[in-house]
């Protein structure tokens, strides 16, 4: 699934089937290489939701047990969801120094949120590559 | 796998922690005593303001170096200025780490090559990184005797493993002459052409 799919998909609770926010960016972790949470606008409180929070990951919608499950950041979430934590857009470097693009798309496992590829101005990286994601750039392992 | 890089393109590149932070960038390349090695960099901050840093990297902490980064561990991988100072003295030769921009070179049989403009480096994945030729500007007794060369034309002369080098003289056996390459892409294997003819008469 790709990221660019996934963003704007609505999220609904399963509950009183309330229409709680909209999808609209992702939270990397670099360490396990997978999306650990989903960024909401629209919400009627809190913006982030974690990924063990979703209920399932359609193909219409989003689903999750309740309103209460989106929360404030916790400082962890915080960090993912700032400037530094940033991936789409972002330079790629590979640890022997070279560039490879930037990166336009991600291509995440809709079950467990694990990164299966980064999509890059015209090529592609596989998400086991991944090794950090920083200020300056996302670092991959070279071929 | 082996690459060819002129150390001029090294200054200036970010030093980018495999965390993806850029925690310095390149300002000079400190070459070991002797000028047969590339033993560190002197660092800047990044940012168009930012002046040098009393921190330096040493070759040893370089994880990946190509064109566009200088790849390092983490910001530990930078260590005080004066330990990679040290590590250039301590191998034998002259004092001036190793600077030869500039320098005259001249074979043992008294030919003047020309003028080092840069220094080319080879970069293999291994612990040492290995000065392998000069790109000189070809002088005119040089330019007289190559086909591929005016005077003025730059030039890449292979070089041995150890080197004489004085303040202003680099010292190259006469064969190296025979190897001179036009371009950098020519130039890796008339260096292992060169060094294993020289291995073969020693």
């Amino acid at each position: 699934m790709q990221w660019s799919q996934l963003k704007g998909r609505k999220v609904v609770s399963t509950s009183t089937a309330d229409r709680v926010g909209k999808v609209d960016g992702f939270l990397l972790d670099p360490q396990t290489r997978s999306v650990v949470g989903l960024h909401l606008k629209k919400t009627e409180s809190g913006s982030v939701v974690a990924w063990n929070d979703l209920a399932a990951v359609g193909s219409d919608a989003v689903t999750v047990a309740d309103a209460s499950v989106v929360v404030e950041p916790d400082e962890a979430q915080s960090a993912l969801g700032g400037k530094r934590g940033a991936v789409l857009k972002k330079l790629v470097l590979d640890d022997a120094g070279r560039a490879l693009g930037k990166v336009t798309d991600v291509d995440l496992d809709p079950e467990t949120g694990a990164v299966r590829e980064l999509v890059l101005d015209g090529a592609t990286v596989p998400g086991e590559r991944l090794l950090g994601v920083g200020s300056y750039a996302v670092v991959v392992r070279a071929d | 796998m082996t690459r060819l890089m002129r150390t001029s393109e090294i200054s200036g590149l970010p030093v980018v922690t495999l965390a993806g932070d850029d925690v310095a960038q390149v300002k000079d390349v400190v070459f070991a005593g002797d000028g047969g090695a590339v033993v560190g960099f002197t660092l800047a901050g990044r940012g168009l303001l930012a002046g040098p840093l009393k921190t330096a990297l040493a070759w040893t902490s370089v994880v990946g170096l190509g064109p566009d980064a200088v790849m390092v561990e983490g910001e530990e991988s930078l260590r005080p200025a004066e330990e990679v100072r040290a590590a250039a003295e301590t191998t034998a030769g002259s004092t001036r780490g190793g600077n030869v921009l500039g320098d005259q070179v001249l074979t043992d049989g008294g030919t003047d090559l020309g003028k080092v403009v840069d220094v080319v480096v080879q970069l293999d994945g291994s612990e040492v990184c290995d000065v392998v030729g000069y790109e000189i500007e070809a002088s005119e007794s040089l330019a007289a005797r190559a086909s591929n060369a005016a005077k003025g034309t730059r030039l890449f002369v292979p070089l041995p493993d150890t080197l004489a080098v004085s303040g202003e003289h680099l010292m190259v056996p006469a064969s190296a002459e025979s190897f001179v390459a036009g371009d950098l892409a020519g130039f890796g294997a008339a260096v292992l052409e060169f060094r294993a003819q020289l291995e073969k008469g020693a």
